[in-house]
């Protein structure tokens, strides 16, 4: 029993290591590439990007280890831009429109939750409503129109510099990613998120709270989806109906690239933290090198087939 | 129709009336639905109920109805198929650049139903081989086919198809425009296989309990698998439908279709985990669909509320379905 978990111990860290070698060889590569890439400004500037995607796989992770999968994130993100943008636009003042919208971000997880606990649908039926829902009701509130008059002091959670080279929101990416990992890692709920994805029926008869804990889990997804639109909606200075089309594709791809399994039951923050600069360097060196943003989606389809494959196939074969 | 007769205490022996013995088909919550929505909209506007209109939303459900059909199919085995939007964007790509150099129907309708096999058939290996998750591996597959799309037509669009390939999209047959005829043709089609073949009967038991079937030794991951190409072959049919219709292909071709083909199963009351619906159900849902998208447009709801309207749709057809299963008491 002991030398299994030893000879697991060292599977994980394994599976890290060449993560990082990947990332190490990439840059390698880019740099060849681009002489851009392996610029000080460029690597921090880079982060200004990944901190967005970063925030919301960390909530993925812990979705993804349960079993269960959100594919709204990328529409919630628009709906918390909107909520923002309109709601400042109408005559709230923009502090409390923020907090509007991390409510509004935080509400529309625990409405994903409520539905998936209540009614015992899979998480994934359930989002791709809300998927539609979301993206629906940021297009129709915002009348498809763009507000982009905020004050000057709102380019802060975006577009800030520390000491004029480290980008602000990279502190809050750092604050949150401890604090996922101390509650995955260190915590009585983090040991419920294992249980519940190795065997949800008993994890239920060994008396985990599951509904609380799924409920727990996409309203602070939700949260994080908050967060990260407000950064995102500052950066572009802009809150519009189609902020965050497509996000869930980085989101969903950096967990599982970060050896998360699609099935439950495992993963890490440390992966997913490898899996997000792993995506984050492939984009940012191949917009340097010139290829179309079209191209990159197309990248990411694929490296998610591969990677969620290559994940099966080394774990069937542990098995 | 064609249904897995579950065992509820409705149907079981004389003491069933009619009435309930309807109401535990899985169209049946959806059909009536369908009946009041067309009374509700008859009621407010005077154009609804005329003939052109009712034919008019039968033309426009054509391609979502087709490709319905077969998903259907994918969604009974226990699996989903997210990739329908970009595969159908590739398949009009390569249906409408042979279309421009050939001419005819057969040819642009052979490449289409081809191409869309292929990646029919790449999902189903991943799925059944790879033994990747479906809404992974076609959800990985929404984006690569529409990057591939790019690559093939390098960000241009495709104009001028001719008129011979258009006839699908345009023509009528005993008075009944083209693309109706085929998508009641192919329902027809889907009934008779789904009730009528082995593989039709293998799919509900694959969705229904999988453990069973690969113990009763049906060839589960062939069930599957083909499920998957059938989807790629509507996809082409339906392409073809699209070209006629259209004209022209964009690059952006089919965005966002994979999710009104899934509203429109799950909606028509096949359930999204499988084993349990019919083909009536897809048809009706993509109608549902079709009516309700258009009864908005007549009563002047902007068309920018038509992914939230679609999205509460699917929430509440998921939720129906669940509620409807608790009241007849079946715990599947």
């Amino acid at each position: 029993m002991s030398a299994a978990t030893a000879a697991l111990r060292r599977l994980k860290l394994s599976r890290e290591v060449v993560l990082l070698g990947v990332l190490i060889v990439l840059m390698v590569v880019m740099s060849l590439l681009s002489p851009l890439f392996l610029t000080v400004g460029n690597l921090l500037n880079t982060s200004r990007f990944f901190v967005e995607v970063g925030l919301m796989a960390l909530g993925m992770t812990l979705i993804i280890i349960t079993g269960g999968i959100d594919l709204s994130v990328g529409s919630n993100v628009a709906l918390v831009s909107v909520a923002v943008g309109f709601s400042y636009a109408a005559g709230l003042p923009l502090p409390l429109a923020i907090l509007f919208g991390l409510v509004v971000g935080l509400a529309a997880g625990l409405f994903n939750g409520l539905f998936i606990t209540l009614l015992d649908l899979h998480p994934l039926v359930v989002t791709l409503g809300t998927f539609a829902l979301f993206q629906g009701l940021a297009y129709g509130l915002s009348k498809a129109e763009a507000v982009s008059d905020f004050p000057p002091w709102f380019a802060y959670f975006g577009q800030a510099y520390f000491l004029n080279v480290v980008p602000g929101q990279l502190f809050i990416f750092i604050l949150a990613v401890v604090v996922v990992w101390l509650i995955l890692s260190r915590t009585r709920f983090g040991r419920y998120v294992y249980a519940i994805g190795n065997n949800e029926e008993a994890a239920h008869f060994s008396g985990v709270p599951v509904r609380r804990v799924k409920l727990a889990l996409y309203s602070g997804i939700g949260l994080l989806v908050g967060m990260a639109a407000v950064i995102y909606t500052s950066r572009v200075y802009t809150a519009r109906g189609d902020s965050g089309l497509g996000l869930e594709l980085d989101v969903i791809s950096a967990v599982v690239l970060g050896g998360a399994s699609i099935y439950g039951g495992s993963g890490t923050i440390g992966g997913t933290v490898l899996g997000v600069l792993i995506i984050a360097t492939l984009r940012n060196g191949l917009v340097l090198a010139g290829v179309p943003s079209t191209w990159q989606v197309f990248v990411l389809g694929v490296l998610l087939l591969v990677a969620v494959f290559l994940n099966e196939f080394f774990r069937r074969r542990e098995e | 129709m064609s249904e897995v007769q579950t065992p509820t205490p409705a149907q079981s022996g004389a003491n069933g009336t009619v009435l309930s013995r309807w109401l535990v088909r899985p169209e049946a919550p959806a059909l009536v639905f369908l009946a009041v929505l067309l009374v509700a909209f008859s009621l407010s506007s005077d154009e609804f109920l005329s003939g052109s209109n009712l034919e008019s939303i039968l033309v426009s459900v054509a391609v979502l109805g087709t490709i319905a059909l077969a998903v259907n199919q994918v969604i009974l085995c226990g699996e989903i198929d997210i990739s329908t939007g970009s595969m159908m964007g590739l398949c009009a790509v390569a249906a409408g650049a042979v279309a421009t150099s050939t001419g005819g129907l057969i040819l642009p309708l052979l490449t289409g139903v081809a191409v869309g096999a292929l990646a029919g058939a790449a999902n189903g290996l991943l799925v059944t081989l790879g033994r990747i998750p479906s809404i992974i591996v076609t959800l990985g597959m929404l984006y690569a086919l529409r990057g591939v799309i790019l690559l093939v037509t390098g960000g241009t669009w495709i104009t001028g198809i001719p008129d011979g390939t258009r006839v699908l999209g345009t023509g009528s047959v005993l008075g009944i425009e083209y693309p109706v005829f085929v998508l009641l043709i192919l329902f027809v089609v889907m009934e008779m296989v789904s009730r009528h073949s082995t593989w039709g009967r293998n799919v509900f038991a694959v969705g229904g309990n999988r453990r069973a079937s690969r113990l009763a030794g049906l060839p589960i991951d062939r069930v599957r698998f083909l499920s998957f190409v059938l989807v790629g072959v509507f996809v082409g049919i339906a392409s073809i439908i699209y070209l006629g219709r259209a004209g022209s292909v964009q690059t952006n071709t089919g965005t966002g279709l994979e999710l009104q083909v899934v509203a429109a199963v799950v909606i028509g009351g096949t359930s999204i985990s499988g084993g349990r619906g019919s083909t009536l159900a897809a048809l009706t849902g993509a109608v549902l669909i079709g009516v309700i998208l258009n009864g908005l447009i007549l009563v002047g709801v902007p068309g920018i509320w038509q992914d939230a309207v679609l999205g509460a749709l699917i929430l509440l057809a998921v939720t129906t379905d669940v509620l409807r299963r608790r009241l007849l008491g079946d715990k599947s």
